[in-house]
């Protein structure tokens, strides 16, 4: 082991494992992908069918009707909290990573244990909260929801992106009269723009894959994706390829992201603390 | 090196770091601090929705959450599922990661595909797990498994449920122990293994000491950081089974989802948040304790 040279053996013992994997990972993707594009007749058939005339049916359905308003809601939800971390979390980062503090070491401390809270505490409070400014079922109140877990995220993440960069670039335009906003926007934000492009990509994906706030503050009008994937399952008269296709289009922004986002997800997911 | 000299004389040394945090910080105070003492004045209270008043009643709401039977029940479902996926994670995480850490062809595509399951929202992998493991019309349920002889219900059985949606976390969640640990194990240099290797150590010698005492930290995130998620999990176990059948797979999260949102009984919800919330922490700080 360890780039020793390999025996072909070896390597092919290797590679098995890992494809016997991949075929775990992949198979029911696969199965429902393609059960999206089936008629309601093909997709209970047992033994199912490998070769089938391919049919749209089920896409049409789901975007037609009411269930291309839940895209709509993620979407917008997932934008708009881009869109707020982006303008809170910047300068809240940038001011986090100049401040030297016993006190925003606490404030560090604490946007840090949001991380290790569950979901369920927050929930609580903040469906009484919502409920009693009537806001229950509004994009408005998923978008707060989520904001409680994408925001402290950013913060956190930028705060460590801009403590890497170099204190001399800013030092350079203090000399020149530049002021702290303008240092921040013309300096350092092009400085971390790949930082920054990642933290919108990880805000988006983990606004759109929410389940359980928008679940609890939603009903019917603000529901998003998710939560009409799960209450579609949830009924007793499955329409399987109307579900499979609602499920694979949830998915495109996982497929566009995967790639850019493979290497930082990790240091997000675990707030920082691997690189 | 004299900079300061240039500093404008209005600039206050800290007092500009102040109004870059003061935005998120109030955003912040009214949707994260508020709420969380707001969660423990609510658990003090008989707090439930449609219902008039709301009394104090100081602990009534621990002794009636930890002694009612659906507790002991979601714990013992909690531990099994929390201990279970952790632990099968971690190792499979581990080997995939030190597989894919070699000069492997076609490596970049392979950690691309095993981190894919990360991204996909949890409730597509429980619904995509729940459609292929049903009985009637699932390709593994209704088909494989009937032809290899296996005829039982996987999600309907009380006691293959479990299993089932274990069998889902597995599948969404290997990818962070993966990528974590690959992280680990790619900031280890290989000239380290040069030198043991010419001292003559085996494979067995080099990973338990070299790469396992380097990648530690990387070990203990990782564990920490699956344990509190698996703790957490709501929605791919909402989709695939909601707690049933019957109990079987109601783990913390979907007691609690029931006792507040379907039983409407918010105070005891909150104290069972924070009763999981005393856990998490209490099991993170003795994994820090136990591995370093």
């Amino acid at each position: 082991m360890y780039g020793q040279k390999y025996s072909n053996l070896k390597k092919l013992v290797l590679y098995a494992i890992v494809f016997t994997y991949l075929v775990f990972v992949l198979f029911p993707l696969i199965w429902l992908v393609q059960s999206s594009f089936k008629s309601m007749y093909q997709a209970l058939k047992i033994p199912p069918a490998l070769i089938w005339r391919p049919t749209f049916e089920a896409y049409q359905k789901a975007l037609g009707g009411g269930m291309l308003k839940a895209f709509l809601n993620s979407a917008i939800v997932s934008l708009s909290n881009v869109v707020l971390v982006l303008v809170l979390g910047v300068s809240a980062g940038y001011a986090l990573a100049n401040l030297k503090t016993k006190a925003s070491q606490n404030i560090g401390f604490w946007i840090l244990t949001v991380r290790m809270a569950p979901a369920f505490g927050i929930i609580v409070p903040l469906y009484i909260i919502l409920r009693s400014f009537r806001l229950v079922d509004t994009i408005f109140a998923v978008m707060v929801a989520h904001l409680t877990i994408n925001l402290p995220l950013a913060i956190w993440l930028l705060k460590s992106y801009f403590e890497e960069i170099p204190s001399e670039l800013a030092e350079a335009a203090i000399v020149d009269g530049a002021t702290r906003t303008q240092i921040l926007l013309y300096v350092l934000v092009p400085v971390a723009a790949p930082m920054i492009v990642a933290v919108s990509a990880l805000v988006f994906l983990l606004s759109w894959n929410e389940f359980l706030f928008a679940f609890v503050l939603t009903s019917e009008a603000a529901r998003t994706v998710p939560v009409l994937v799960a209450s579609l399952a949830g009924t007793m008269r499955f329409d399987w390829p109307l579900m499979c296709a609602l499920s694979t289009l949830a998915l495109i922004p996982a497929f566009v992201l995967v790639v850019y986002l493979q290497r930082y997800i990790v240091r997000g997911l675990t707030f920082g603390a691997v690189k | 090196m004299g900079v300061r000299v240039y500093w404008p004389p209005e600039e206050n040394k800290l007092s500009w770091q102040y109004k870059f945090l003061l935005p998120a910080l109030l955003v912040l105070l009214s949707i994260v601090a508020f709420p969380t003492f707001f969660l423990f004045y609510v658990s003090f209270h008989e707090w439930v929705l449609f219902k008039r008043g709301m009394p104090f009643i100081g602990f009534e709401n621990f002794s009636r959450v930890l002694t009612s039977s659906e507790f002991l029940q979601s714990l013992k479902v909690s531990v099994m599922y929390t201990f279970s996926t952790t632990t099968l994670t971690f190792i499979l995480g581990l080997g995939l990661a030190l597989i894919l850490n070699e000069q492997l062809k076609g490596r970049g595509i392979m950690r691309t595909l095993i981190a894919l399951p990360l991204v996909i929202p949890p409730v597509v992998a429980g619904f995509a797990w729940k459609f292929a493991l049903n009985r009637e019309v699932g390709v593994i349920g209704a088909f494989i498994l009937p032809a290899m002889g296996f005829m039982k219900s996987l999600l309907a059985d009380p006691s293959l449920a479990l299993s089932s949606i274990i069998l889902a976390d597995i599948w969404s969640k290997t990818s962070l122990m993966f990528l974590i640990l690959l992280a680990g194990l790619q900031a280890v240099s290989p000239d380290l293994y040069e030198a043991a290797r010419i001292d003559g150590a085996s494979s067995w010698q080099l990973f338990s000491h070299i790469t396992f005492p380097l990648i530690k930290p990387a070990i203990i995130i990782a564990l920490i950081i699956r344990f509190i998620d698996a703790f957490n999990v709501f929605d791919a176990i909402f989709v695939m089974t909601s707690g049933g059948p019957g109990t079987a797979t109601q783990t913390f999260p979907l007691l609690g989802w029931k006792i507040g949102f379907l039983y409407f009984h918010l105070g005891q919800a909150a104290t069972l948040a924070i009763i999981m919330l005393i856990m998490t922490i209490g099991v993170s700080i003795f994994l820090i304790r136990r591995i370093t």
